[in-house]
């Protein structure tokens, strides 16, 4: 496309030291049904280019939705300008990027069917009935159906001279029952977060049973019996829980970017501080964290990142040890890293791409564990499926967890349900307390769209992964 | 951006019964520092059209941010596509009809005027006094100029415009964090001296921090924390979900359920905060009273849920809790010991039903006893139901400004419940 030189050759010509362009189109369908009243049916376009220059050690960014020769060089000037007006103050402390090399490649997301090529009414059609399904269970007060379809075109280009043809699709169900009974309200999701594949995962994955499935367990939970006081008991966490938790607690701490400070005025800081690198007992031995951009159905895996660097996939958590960060070109220079680890991504064209966790997940346990073995070795202890109530400190070390639904664990079997369970734990202690991780044919994946960060604030996209692992002695009770 | 043709556009080409069509953009600078350096800097307009077109009872939305002739027919098309294909709506409202709009005044031409150049000086001024201190600051200089249009097929048409000036900043003093921030519509009263002594105070006070433990302590909720805590109440309010059970506010409606010391209104009379001429639905805004004196008098309700229940059809649009006369230091003086909080971080809802939220504190604690302010102390978790928590309202402050859309007063409140400690 003639403007990704046009650009380059405009930022070079004005004397940027490194400069890229990001145009973007970003398409959404978003379907939302309420008890078959449809809220939403829209779709939402959002096309334009971001230019990122680097002059003196700063950084400059300016975008715009005019597609013109005029436009685009009156943007490259903007973003030339705020960068040396950035530089200004950056006298005493210039940014500096880890060197890359070029590439000249695409990436499309694997997709057998298009969701975008289904027909509206089949989709709202296929949604009516789950509604149906749910709403036709006595007690269950509300029925929502919620359908992500999203997909990026994006051309990159940068001075040095990489090109890039990157189209990226995912797709998101969440269907939720609400039981009203006896003063008392929950709900029940199915929700896996969002996963870059086509129509054909919906396919597969019988909404209609899942449906019946979550109005049964809303009916049970409402009227299930709550825990009482807390106390330590051990804890067995599904993968689709358990994904919410390593982001929280493991995934935004080992990202460089708040390891240096710099989200410091918002997203906050990390303890996982440079010196721990190597040395930092994270977790326990059976404890292996992987980032991975290059993860199959991976929400993060787009082939390659904001800075045009690939994907990329290691450990950043090894035997426990707190191993490596995430990182992005300007990050990592910052610890003496001469490369990224390909983790620079924007939300939208107008978006500065920032550090953002990878694809991250729990390695599964070596010897074989089944999930039913693992509560047969568990006398005192909690089943906690899905993801409920999350809250972390700013340093990411004290937190505290719910879930979508809760079974009490007593000698070795599942006893009764139970509803608002909620755990305490912090860093480094819930991860060292983990003594059991089920084997490989129980790791499932677990999709984050909407992982909010940054100033301007932006939301991102990874999947997470782990099979059912068990943490002992975890501070486990009811709500107040 | 080119309104009138848009309008026109629109008006002229769209075939469907009925439509509902919003321009916006908003245009805007944003210096990102860090650890004493700008790590972020951008600028650039957005924009977005967005249409809902409806054919009887069957409605479809699109948008899309560019304003050419090829894209405004793909807009029309689109939504009108899905339109045809959806299901009808039971619950489907047609526009609203045109109406009058109180005037308000959202724009404030000191902002406007504000340069790339004078907030990079303020930046470059904030890292010199961090630095003259031995700290490190962080934090986002930003500048947001916002128009929007609201036009439908029924008559309704609105224009709104605003600005909002913020400069917040996080100072790490040694083992010490603590934050101050000023978001407003008018960059006019900004002033960094006072601003960053605020912070350098608030520092100071934190350098000698004790350990904590959790437990029901009085606490003197300034403002930016009181306004955190309150918009996630704000939210459980909505009339709909209450009546459907799902929220602690089921048949609370006309009754005496905060605390009595306890209002909560939305505004159109104060300058300071932005009050918008109408709402989404396409309806004037007014002066709306939710709670008085612990009575809920209003609930937010949408125009189809009004219909059902013969009530008006309301939404908040900014917060306004009228304040007292108590100072801090009267405060301190009411109760034997509590805590002071600046803010609050990762609020969370625990349980719907109840409206219990989660949270920790985060900037600074300070524990008082006798009178007076003795030490630091670490940050806590928080377990708290805010409805309930107004029922134990001991005083109010002097009501501040806490951001672009709140006006709320630092209050004391007795027996804020504490669950966890955290290590800093």
């Amino acid at each position: 496309m003639k403007y990704l030189d046009l650009a380059m050759n405009a930022a070079e010509s004005l004397g940027a030291e490194y400069a890229d362009i990001r145009i973007q189109k970003t398409t959404d369908q978003v379907i939302y049904l309420r008890n078959l009243s449809l809220k939403s049916a829209k779709t939402i376009v959002v096309d334009g280019y971001g230019i990122r220059v680097f002059k003196d050690g700063a950084w400059g960014f300016a975008h715009s939705n005019i597609y013109s020769d005029e436009a685009l060089l009156a943007t490259v000037q903007k973003a030339f300008d705020i960068a040396k007006l950035s530089a200004t103050v950056n006298k005493d402390k210039k940014l500096r990027l880890a060197p890359e090399r070029s590439y000249i490649a695409s990436y499309k997301t694997p997709i057998q069917i298009d969701p975008f090529e289904i027909p509206l009414s089949e989709k709202v059609d296929m949604m009516m009935e789950v509604n149906r399904t749910m709403l036709a269970f006595e007690g269950i007060r509300q029925a929502m159906f919620y359908l992500i379809q999203h997909k990026d075109e994006k051309l990159f280009a940068s001075t040095l001279g990489t090109r890039l043809d990157i189209n990226y699709q995912f797709i998101d169900p969440m269907i939720t029952a609400t039981a009203v009974a006896d003063g008392d309200s929950q709900s029940r999701t199915f929700d896996e977060g969002g996963r870059a594949v086509g129509w054909e995962w919906i396919q597969s994955l019988d909404l209609i049973e899942k449906a019946k499935q979550i109005a049964e367990e809303a009916l049970i939970k409402v009227k299930a019996d709550t825990l009482g006081p807390e106390k330590r008991r051990s804890l067995i966490l599904d993968p689709n829980h358990l994904g919410l938790t390593m982001h929280e607690s493991v995934g935004h701490p080992t990202e460089l970017d708040r390891v240096l400070g710099w989200e410091a005025d918002f997203a906050g800081l990390s303890f996982a501080t440079p010196e721990k690198l190597k040395n930092y007992r994270y977790g326990s031995e059976i404890v292996n964290f992987v980032g991975d951009n290059t993860l199959a159905e991976g929400l993060a895996t787009l082939g390659f990142d904001d800075d045009g660097v690939p994907g990329q996939k290691w450990h950043i958590i090894k035997d426990g040890i707190l191993n490596e960060y995430g990182s992005t070109r300007d990050t990592a220079m910052e610890i003496g890293l001469n490369y990224s680890r390909g983790c620079n991504r924007a939300t939208y064209y107008y978006d500065q791409p920032i550090n953002r966790i990878p694809n991250l997940y729990l390695l599964p346990g070596t010897k074989p564990l089944t999930p039913a073995e693992l509560i047969a070795d568990t006398e005192d202890g909690v089943y906690i499926q899905g993801r409920g109530s999350f809250s972390i400190d700013q340093h990411r070390v004290n937190f505290q967890f719910g879930g979508d639904f809760f079974w009490e664990i007593k000698n070795g079997k599942l006893f009764r349900p139970l509803k608002k369970v909620l755990y305490k734990s912090c860093n480094p202690e819930f991860w060292n307390s983990c003594d059991a991780i089920c084997d490989e044919r129980f790791w499932r994946p677990f999709g984050v769209v909407n992982c909010g960060k940054g100033q301007p604030s932006q939301t991102a996209r990874m999947t997470h992964g782990s099979a059912p692992a068990r943490f002992r002695n975890i501070r486990v009770g009811g709500s107040q | 951006m080119k309104t009138d043709m848009i309008r026109r556009f629109i008006s002229e080409n769209c075939s469907a019964d009925d439509y509902l069509f919003r321009i916006s953009e908003t245009d805007s600078h944003e210096t990102r520092f860090a650890q004493n350096g700008i790590t972020q800097h951008l600028a650039g307009p957005k924009v977005s059209i967005d249409l809902t077109v409806t054919f009887g009872k069957k409605s479809g939305t699109a948008s899309v941010n560019q304003a050419d002739e090829a894209s405004l027919k793909q807009l029309i098309a689109t939504a009108e596509d899905i339109a045809r294909l959806a299901p009808e709506d039971p619950e489907y409202m047609p526009s609203t009809p045109g109406a009058e709009l109180p005037e308000v005044h959202n724009c404030a031409d000191s902002t406007m005027n504000l340069k790339p150049e004078e907030m990079v000086a303020i930046v470059q001024k904030s890292i010199d006094k961090a630095k003259a201190l031995g700290a490190t600051v962080s934090g986002m200089c930003e500048k947001h100029i916002s128009s929007s249009f609201e036009i439908a097929k029924n008559g309704f048409w609105g224009e709104d415009k605003r600005s909002t000036f913020g400069h917040s900043m996080t100072l790490k003093l040694g083992e010490v964090e603590t934050k101050v921030s000023y978001e407003a519509k008018d960059f006019a009263p900004f002033k960094l001296d006072h601003e960053f002594d605020r912070l350098a105070s608030q520092a100071e006070a934190l350098a000698d921090m004790h350990s904590f433990d959790p437990q029901k302590i009085a606490v003197i909720l300034r403002p930016a924390a009181l306004q955190e805590l309150l918009w996630y109440m704000f939210w459980m309010m909505n009339r709909r979900q209450s009546d459907e059970g799902f929220t602690p506010f089921t048949d609370q409606l006309g009754k005496s359920f905060f605390g009595e010391k306890f209002s909560l209104f939305s505004t159109l009379k104060n300058p300071q905060i932005i009050s918008p001429s109408f709402t989404s639905e396409g309806l004037p805004t007014a002066e709306y009273s939710w709670v008085e004196n612990g009575v809920l008098k209003n609930m937010p309700t949408d125009r189809y849920w009004a219909s059902k229940q013969s009530a008006d059809p309301i939404s908040p649009y900014n917060m306004y809790i009228p304040g007292g006369d108590a100072t801090e230091e009267e405060m301190m003086k009411m109760v034997p010991r509590g805590l002071i909080i600046n803010r609050f971080w990762y609020i969370r809802p625990v349980d719907m039903k109840r409206g219990e939220l989660t949270g920790m504190t985060r900037d600074g604690v300070l524990y008082f006893e006798d009178g007076k302010i003795k030490h630091a102390v670490n940050n806590l978790r928080f377990n708290e139901i805010p409805h309930e928590m107004t029922r134990r309202i001991l005083a109010l402050g002097a009501e501040e400004l806490a951001s672009p859309y709140g006006i709320v007063p630092t209050t004391l409140i007795d027996d804020f419940n504490f669950v966890d400690k955290t290590s800093f």
